[in-house]
């Protein structure tokens, strides 16, 4: 293969190798340089960065442009934004919470270096940097373990502030709307994602066609969410 | 941008097949590119993410009145859910009772289905007060067997009782009227904090 342009390296998610052994010693360098210049250790429980307005373009240039530390506010904001999707992206790739919560901030503090650094190539598509992000280091289980215990050892859990998730906090509320579901809609929700059965062996199970069973569960999980009272828009 | 409208929202019937597993390799990609860069659909995929990780939590700590299924029960005992089941079959009276730590009862429903397409399972206590009622549970041909499942915690509110369980195929199936397919009687003697005989 020819040499890639020098532009395209530079604007490329970090292979997962350069990020296993570039980004933690980076990031702690950062978060323990006096002055702390990895300011995502964020304002602890405030999500008010007054940057909402900002589009993810303008936050991630904002950051790109400051000289280090300086931008801690567009860091807040980026990690705010962008944490809870990462950690989505986790949670559904590697099955695996604290695997995922760990990716999460794995992936921020690489693309705050990777800004810092001038090496993000079009800020404007910041989120398909992060996405590409995820995907590099998720896709390296073998290599997890060692950047789970490497982040744990060396950032001494910083205080990260992200949105939370929607909130089902309340399990008694998801109990009394589940009961409160057809029994083949609540049985399609419970195979699926507490059982975590396919459309077709749900369908052997009820006696149904798959299509069947995925209608079912988006139209039950719309109910469900509708009870629950889970915000958002919802349709176009 | 993080506007609050999204201008192509991906909908969230795709959102659930995501979160369920159903996209293909690509479909998936699409989905997680959009997400990235759009806030609004993000938040759809997260409250569908929420809502998914809410129904197992319920399952969970069952808190579940429903009916199961084996693979459902293999599941609760991976994750350390404590069932007690009871076999329902002919005409003898079952002894019960919920015990401390419990976390779910489950009872094995034996009956003859053959030619019913669903049926209803309803329990009351001797008083005639419900104690639950599971509706339209499908049944496969050739079934022999459903396990209903209650949440100990709400068994263990009720007195001691004798219990019938009616199990009745609905209107249209079997191509007859609703009728009574089987009937069961548990005596319930209660909730109680160990196993009998242990001291």
């Amino acid at each position: 293969m020819g040499e890639r342009p020098a532009d395209e390296k530079r604007s490329r998610p970090a292979s997962a190798d350069e990020l296993s052994r570039v980004a933690p010693l980076r990031a702690r360098r950062d978060l323990t340089a006096a002055g702390a210049a990895v300011s995502i250790a964020l304002v602890r429980g405030s999500a008010d960065t007054g940057l909402s307005a900002a589009s993810d373009g303008e936050i991630a240039r904002g950051i790109a442009s400051a000289p280090p530390g300086a931008a801690q506010a567009e860091e807040s904001e980026l990690y705010r934004r962008f944490a809870g999707r990462v950690r989505m992206y986790g949670r559904k790739h590697l099955r695996d919470d604290a695997a995922a919560d760990d990716l999460a901030q794995q992936v921020l503090l690489v693309t705050l270096e990777k800004l810092r650094a001038g090496e993000v190539r079009n800020p404007d598509e910041i989120g398909s940097f992060i996405l590409g992000t995820s995907r590099m280091l998720a896709g390296s289980t073998a290599r997890k373990a060692r950047r789970r215990e490497s982040l744990t050892a060396q950032f001494h859990a910083p205080a990260l502030y992200a949105e939370p998730d929607v909130a089902t906090d309340d399990i008694a509320a998801v109990e009394r709307c589940l009961h409160a579901l057809a029994e083949r809609d609540r049985r399609v929700l419970v195979l699926t994602f507490y059982a975590e059965k396919t459309s077709p062996e749900i369908a052997a199970e009820l006696g149904v066609t798959g299509t069947v069973v995925r209608v079912a569960r988006h139209r039950a999980l719309e109910r469900l969410r509708d009870c629950v009272g889970v915000p958002g828009p919802r349709k176009p | 941008m993080t506007d609050m409208r999204c201008p192509a929202p991906i909908g969230f019937a795709d959102v659930v097949d995501y979160w369920a597993g159903e996209l293909t390799r690509s479909e998936e990609d699409r989905v997680e590119e959009h997400v990235f860069r759009c806030a609004a659909c993000a938040r759809e995929l997260a409250a569908a993410e929420a809502l998914a990780r809410g129904v197992a939590a319920v399952v969970r700590e069952g808190r579940l009145h429903t009916v199961v299924t084996d693979a459902i029960l293999n599941r609760l005992a991976a994750d350390g859910v404590r069932v007690r089941m009871y076999t329902l079959e002919g005409e003898s009276v079952v002894p019960c009772a919920v015990w401390a730590g419990d976390d779910l009862v489950v009872t094995r429903i034996r009956a003859d289905f053959a030619g019913v397409d669903a049926v209803s399972i309803v329990t009351r206590q001797a008083s005639g007060d419900e104690i639950g009622r599971i509706s339209d549970v499908a049944v496969r041909p050739g079934q022999r067997e459903i396990l209903g499942a209650f949440s100990a915690a709400h068994l263990r509110a009720l007195p001691a009782t004798r219990v019938h369980v009616s199990v009745t195929a609905l209107a249209g199936s079997g191509g007859s009227g609703e009728r009574t397919l089987a009937e069961f009687t548990l005596e319930h003697g209660g909730a109680f904090d160990r196993p009998s005989g242990v001291q």
